[in-house]
């Protein structure tokens, strides 16, 4: 065995001889990271399906605003905007919300028309009439399956049964967990929607640049309409989660900040028994630079332990237990809707980040009072 | 031994010009000839110019196509204008290749590309009318009232 690693079997021992004040520092350093991480993982995984969500959605979404509120768009407006140059398809869309009072959720109803298979749905999309396809969300809500019935009440306060066709699966969770697709023509019944009208037009933009021109443009001739872009929406997801990791990370920050006490205090407070042991150590022929190898070996132990700990439990807490703590904090009014599981989405560059911010400083710590301990004459060592 | 390769790389390019010619999408690694910036993150606005001999070149933009066009042959490049089978620009609303004589080149405009000041190809004079409008367009001009002199500077 190599002297190297002799002195970190010596560092262990000697950890395990002061059992109490390691597992302090362990448990508090592990908590410090895992709250950490927790928001960073939560914001990273929330920020990755809010973009995921913008890949699939359309580049311009046209709303009709009534007395400034989003209202019902007629049909006509889509033939108008697809005259312009550089839009492609120009689909009416729609959709409207459903409260359920027994439940205390809110779904999204959206109406299909079309035959393509959407991806990530088993069994098939609703066809005929009294047919629905469902998120993962509103299913475990009912506790329901494919081939079983669905109750909704519709907008004249009957109680219509919807024979459930699919069910998407979890890994669109965010897209689709409140969503409940039902054939147009059905959903246009179920509201009482108007035949000629939509909910809003999603146009295709085939050039990004034109984008916002266009946007220009279809305010200009159809003044009461209200063209949203996909770089809005994706601005909007970004600065809300932006603001709100911002919010927990101030309130953090306190914790960090307390923690970088205890760190100091407990890392740098050599007592008089680790003075005694440099000092004997250096007395019987420990060279000093073996003392800092021994002591950088007891920082990193605890530190890197403690780190490790502190990410895994961070990675439980938001991927296996649905952000517990944390979630209703960052997510705000969407509590409202169905519970839904985070795809786990990892920035490498965020853990070692926080890896560099509490495992180096710690090491500092440790490292540093005792290179000042094992510089001076072991015999005043011994003796002070 | 070498007039062999050649022989066989003469009868390779005769035969693969049987077909008929259609653009080849450029690579990662392909860049202008002119300015030498990489192609692939700006195929929104690329040039293709093919030659009868079924060499391709790629541009990143109207301008440097025609810079070079203009500039053939020179000592650099043996190949003349007659060697170009066909011109293929990318249309600014539909982003399709398309040959340069369905297009209408816009100058003057406030749409700039990765090279800065640009003529921008559209189809149709109708479109590439509202595009003047929209993006303060100056000139529309098709590809045979294209002369060096109109070639934007910089």
């Amino acid at each position: 065995m190599s002297a190297r690693l002799k002195i970190l079997e010596h560092a262990l021992a000697s950890m395990a001889r002061r059992k109490q004040k390691n597992f302090a520092i362990i448990a508090v350093y592990t908590l410090t990271v895992a709250t950490l991480a927790s928001i960073l993982f939560l914001t990273q995984a929330l920020r990755n399906e809010a973009a995921n969500v913008l890949l699939g959605a359309p580049d311009l979404v046209v709303q009709r605003l009534l007395a400034g509120h989003h209202d019902l768009i007629p049909k006509q407006y889509a033939e108008q905007i697809a005259k312009l140059p550089g839009v492609g398809k120009v689909t009416p869309r729609v959709w409207g919300y459903y409260y359920d009072s027994l439940k205390k959720v809110n779904f999204t109803l959206l109406g299909v028309n079309d035959a393509s298979e959407p991806p990530l749905l088993a069994g098939h999309l609703p066809t005929s009439g009294r047919q629905c396809a469902l998120g993962r969300g509103i299913a475990d809500t009912y506790g329901v399956e494919i081939g079983d019935s669905l109750v909704l009440v519709d907008s004249k306060n009957r109680t219509l049964l919807y024979e459930i066709t699919g069910l998407f699966s979890h890994q669109s969770s965010l897209l689709t967990n409140d969503l409940i697709l039902l054939p147009e023509a059905e959903l246009r019944r179920f509201f009482a929607l108007p035949d000629s009208q939509a909910s809003d037009l999603a146009v295709q933009v085939y050039n990004e640049q034109e984008v916002s021109t266009l946007a220009k443009k279809i305010k200009h001739q159809l003044p009461d309409t209200r063209p949203i872009g996909k770089m809005e929406i994706l601005h909007t997801y970004d600065t809300v989660f932006n603001w709100r990791s911002g919010i927990m990370l101030t309130i953090f920050s306190s914790a960090l900040i307390a923690f970088c006490i205890l760190a100091w205090d407990k890392a740098t407070g050599i007592s008089a028994e680790e003075k005694r042991e440099i000092g004997i150590l250096k007395a019987i022929g420990w060279e000093t630079s073996d003392v800092l190898l021994l002591k950088f070996w007891e920082g990193l132990a605890v530190s890197l332990s403690s780190f490790l700990l502190g990410t895994i439990i961070a990675y439980l807490h938001i991927f296996f237990f649905g952000a517990g703590v944390l979630g209703p904090v960052i997510q705000g009014w969407s509590v409202l809707f169905p519970k839904f599981d985070l795809t786990p989405a990892i920035d490498l560059y965020q853990i070692f980040a926080l890896a560099g911010l509490t495992i180096i400083p710690y090491i500092a710590c440790t490292v540093i009072p005792s290179w000042k301990n094992a510089v001076t004459d072991p015999d005043s060592v011994m003796r002070s | 031994m070498r007039i062999l390769i050649y022989l066989l790389l003469c009868l390779l390019l005769f035969s693969s010009s049987c077909f008929a010619k259609q653009p080849q999408q450029p690579d990662k690694k392909e860049r202008c000839p002119v300015c030498g910036m990489f192609i692939s993150p700006y195929r929104d606005w690329m040039g293709t110019i093919l030659f009868k001999d079924d060499s391709q070149l790629f541009f990143d933009g109207a301008k440097d196509l025609f810079r070079y066009y203009f500039s053939l042959p020179n000592k650099n490049d043996s190949r003349t204008r007659d060697d170009i089978a066909e011109i293929y620009l990318t249309d600014y609303y539909s982003v399709r290749l398309l040959p340069v004589n369905q297009l209408f080149l816009v100058l003057g405009s406030d749409v700039s590309g990765p090279m800065g000041h640009e003529m921008i190809p559209v189809t149709g004079e109708e479109a590439a009318k509202t595009f003047a409008k929209d993006h303060n367009g100056q000139k529309i001009i098709s590809f045979e009232q294209l002369t060096p002199q109109l070639i934007p500077k910089d």
